[in-house]
Parts: C-alpha cells; sequence; structure tokens
C-alpha cells in the first residue's frame, strides 16, 4: 500500500488504490482541531465554538484533492489535474481551516514566544505575499516538479508546501487575531488584486508553450486521446481563471463588508 | 563637387558589392548542411551508423510496403510495437505527431514515421490503421508474421519481441523502445531511447533533414 500519491510508470486504471498518509493526515487534522479543542478550552472558551463545519469542509477539500483519483492523476497523469490540486491546497482549504478555528486555540497555538514571533512575521502582508508568491513559483519550476512528484515523500513535500503558503497567504486577510494586526479593508483587497498578477507567469507558460514543459506529464502512459500540451493548455486556464475567479470572488465580500463596515460606522457616529 | 564625383563613382561599386553578397547568401542557402556531429544531436548516436533494411510487409490498407524503396529520401522513422502497449508506443507516437505538426513543412514533409506490429495476432489492420491515424494520418502502420518482424529487429540489433501473460485478450507484449532514424543516405546514425521528448525531436529532426547525407 502506497501512503502518499507520487507518479508511477504504470497505466492508469480506475480502479481504486488506499493512501495511507492521506487517511492519517485526515486524522490528525481532525484530532487536532476537536481533541485540542476539548483538552485546552476553558469555560470562557466555550462561548466561542468557533465555525466546526468550515473547518471539517476545509478538511474534506484536503482529503479530496490528495486521495485517489484526484491525487495519483495529479501526481502522474495529468497537468491539468495537478493544478485542481494547487488551486484546492493553496486556495480552497486554508480559508476554511483559519475561519473554522476558534480564536482562542489560535492563541494557544502561538502561546509560546517563538510561535507568536514567527506568526507575527509570516503574518506581515508583505513577508506573506514574497513567501506564498515564491512557493508558488519554485512548486512550478520544471526541476522541482519532475525531481519531486515522482517520489511519495517529494510529492507530499509539494502538497504541504502548497497547503502552509495558502494559510500564510490568506492569513492577512481572513486572520482573527486582533493582535496580529490584521489590515484594514483597502489593504486586504489591494494585497488579494495584487496576488492575481504574479500567478499569470506560470500560467501564461502553461497555456503557451509550444512543447510540454513538464517531463513528467509528457512521458506520463496517456489518458484518453488528450494531448501533453493541450493538458498543460488546460493547467495555465486553470491556474488563471479558476484562481483569479477565487481571489476575485473574496476581494468583492470583502469590498461590501468594508462597505456595510463604513455604512455602520456613520449610521453610529450620525 | 569631388564628394559628388566619388558618390557617382561608387554607385555602381556599391550596387555590384550588394548583388554580389544576395548571391553569396542565395548560394549559401542553397547548400546543404554538414551533417551534425553526434554531439550535436540529442538521440544516441550509432558508433557504426546501420544499414536500412530491406523488407516489405503489408499495410493496414493491405498494399505491400517496401520499405527501403519507399521510404528512399526520407528521414525515416522506425519503431517496433504494439497498439495494446500502456505507454511506450502510444508516448512515443504521439511527441513525434505533435511535433511534426509544429515544425515547417519543408522539414515535416521529408520525414516519414512507420511502425512495425510486434503483436501481429491483435494488431488487424481495422485496429492498427485507426490506431495510428489518430496520432497523423501519414503514419504507417505495417504487419507481418511476428518471425519475420523479429528477423528485422535482429537486423538493426534490437531484442526480439516477446509475450508475456497467457490470456489471449490481455497479454502484454516486451519490445524495444527505441525508434530508429534513418536518414536521406539510407543508413541510422542515430536512435531515440523512450524518454525523448518533443523539444529533442524538435531539435534533431530538422538536423536530420536539412544535412547532406552521402547518399548512396
Amino acid at each position: 500500500m502506497n501512503w502518499w500519491c507520487a507518479a508511477q510508470d504504470t497505466a492508469w486504471s480506475w480502479t481504486w488504490q488506499p493512501y495511507a498518509g492521506v487517511w492519517l493526515m485526515v486524522v490528525v487534522l481532525l484530532g487536532a482541531r476537536f481533541l485540542l479543542a476539548r483538552v485546552w478550552s476553558t469555560a470562557a472558551d466555550s462561548n466561542e465554538p468557533g465555525r466546526p463545519l468550515l473547518y471539517v469542509v476545509g478538511v474534506f477539500i484536503l482529503w479530496t484533492a490528495a486521495d485517489w483519483p484526484i491525487g495519483p492523476l495529479g501526481a502522474g497523469y495529468l497537468l491539468s489535474v495537478h493544478t485542481v490540486q494547487y488551486i484546492l491546497f493553496a486556495f480552497v482549504a486554508p480559508p476554511l481551516l483559519i475561519a473554522g478555528t476558534p480564536k482562542w486555540l489560535w492563541r494557544r497555538l502561538i502561546q509560546p514566544d517563538w510561535a507568536f514571533k514567527t506568526a507575527w512575521t509570516l503574518t506581515r502582508p508583505l513577508v506573506a505575499f514574497l513567501f506564498f508568491n515564491v512557493v508558488l513559483l519554485a512548486t512550478h519550476l520544471p526541476s522541482v516538479v519532475d525531481g519531486l512528484t515522482a517520489s511519495q515523500l517529494g510529492s507530499f513535500a509539494v502538497d504541504m508546501s502548497w497547503l502552509g503558503a495558502g494559510i500564510v497567504f490568506w492569513w492577512p486577510i481572513l486572520g482573527p487575531l486582533p493582535e496580529l494586526k490584521p489590515m484594514p479593508y483597502p489593504g486586504r483587497i489591494v494585497y488579494l488584486i495584487a496576488n492575481v498578477f504574479i500567478p499569470t507567469v506560470p500560467a501564461a507558460f502553461l497555456t503557451y508553450a509550444r512543447y510540454p514543459i513538464y517531463a513528467l506529464y509528457e512521458l506520463a502512459p496517456p489518458i484518453n486521446n488528450l494531448t501533453a500540451v493541450e493538458d498543460q493548455q488546460i493547467a495555465g486556464m486553470i491556474m488563471k481563471i479558476v484562481g483569479g475567479f477565487i481571489v476575485f470572488g473574496i476581494a468583492s465580500v470583502l469590498f461590501f463588508k468594508w462597505a456595510s463596515h463604513e455604512e455602520r460606522a456613520e449610521t453610529e457616529q450620525a | 563637387m569631388a564628394n559628388k564625383r566619388s558618390n557617382t563613382m561608387m554607385k555602381p561599386f556599391g550596387r555590384l558589392s550588394i548583388t554580389s553578397m544576395i548571391a553569396v547568401i542565395g548560394a549559401a542557402a542553397c547548400i546543404p548542411d554538414a551533417p551534425p556531429r553526434p554531439d550535436e544531436l540529442r538521440g544516441t548516436s550509432y558508433p557504426a551508423p546501420l544499414e536500412k533494411p530491406d523488407f516489405s510487409l503489408i499495410r493496414t490498407n493491405g498494399d505491400t510496403f517496401d520499405f527501403r524503396a519507399e521510404t528512399d529520401g526520407f528521414v525515416t522513422l522506425l519503431f517496433f510495437g504494439y497498439t495494446h502497449c500502456p505507454d511506450v508506443c502510444p508516448i512515443h507516437m504521439a511527441n513525434i505527431a505533435a511535433v511534426l505538426r509544429n515544425l515547417p513543412p519543408d522539414v515535416s514533409r521529408a520525414v516519414k514515421v512507420v511502425m512495425v506490429s510486434t503483436d501481429p495476432d491483435r494488431d488487424t489492420p481495422d485496429r492498427f490503421g485507426p490506431w495510428l491515424a489518430q496520432f497523423d494520418p501519414s503514419f504507417v502502420g505495417l504487419i507481418g508474421p511476428i518471425e519475420e518482424v523479429n528477423a528485422i529487429q535482429s537486423r538493426l540489433q534490437l531484442p526480439p519481441a516477446s509475450k508475456y501473460g497467457d490470456d489471449p485478450g490481455s497479454y502484454t507484449v516486451g519490445h524495444s523502445a527505441r525508434v530508429i532514424a534513418f536518414t536521406a543516405d539510407n543508413r541510422a546514425h542515430v536512435s531515440y531511447p523512450f524518454g525523448t521528448r518533443q523539444n529533442d525531436w524538435a531539435h534533431d529532426l530538422p538536423l536530420l533533414v536539412k544535412a547532406e547525407w552521402e547518399t548512396r
């Protein structure tokens, strides 16, 4: 039994395969959230249960992205599915995990001095922006994709780097802790919109390259009649259009929240 | 005045030099390139070139195909494989077809792709023809008795094809994953193993087509 999805040199089969590491990740994430909530919570904390359903949905998204069939298809056969995994790991699951964890639990997690300092540094908007985009660009380099995705450990490292970078990226927008000095609404919107442009670079390479960029997907056993270049073009469009749709969607929500916040402030002043 | 005169005198000379230069450039453009050195190609060079084999097999449309005669003067990519192959065969065919679609017509028209079936029991003309045509309708599929196919492979220093598995419907066939490139001199100077990428084909095919090979 494999523990994490990696590229294989066998033809794709629609026969289900178990991946023990993926289940372990699900158990650890759920256990950490709900067990720690039970062990660490005080009477005061129980007033703020967080939004456990959002957290569970976030873990479910991660499970879907990492397990069969999306996991092995993305790790070894189709770049377009690999890009769907990237979107799920970096753009969809992190906001749900952040929003689904109660404030008091975050506070406990960053209680040690070193943890607070690390969280403070990583959640500065410029640092978070750079961190996320360096991870994005590095994990899409041909040498990294071809080199790491071929092994279970490498594939796991890429998936977890997307999740970690996603949490860091989304924190300045959705982070609930005032002590980490969240940005005002206009700053959050600018931060989000600025991030639409960086993924354009790898997306453009994928969409307009004449020949396949990654050996892994070019030399993978074919699925249906999709050519390697067509698969690559679909991947580029997913990265640009779906990623952009999510970012602009959340930027729009922030804009309306900002407008209603301003309206409330004006009403209170009046 | 002196300037005007010297300008007038220079004009015919200038015209002559430009005309000569154009002629020289034109002549240079018509001269075929020297054969590429082994280190200029991305394929694996043979220490001694292989002679193009002389054989005739049946095409998927039922015609007889005289390999040596019908590929004479072309760069010919010869591959031995089978249509039930899950990986190497469709990947090679798809990559070569994709590159030929992107290369300039003067290069792509000078390349012929021939695939010989190593599984004649299952690769019937009705199956083999459409399978190859999905990559490129110009690809030539050849079918013949496996003993004859193995004899041709042996002449090309390739291992014989061998069946693995007893189930008549789902056995696999072990075969060489190498594409042999014959050039216009009817010899193969280079071959391409599995793992050859589209970029590699796009790099080598123009060199193989445009070089002046000593024809025999």
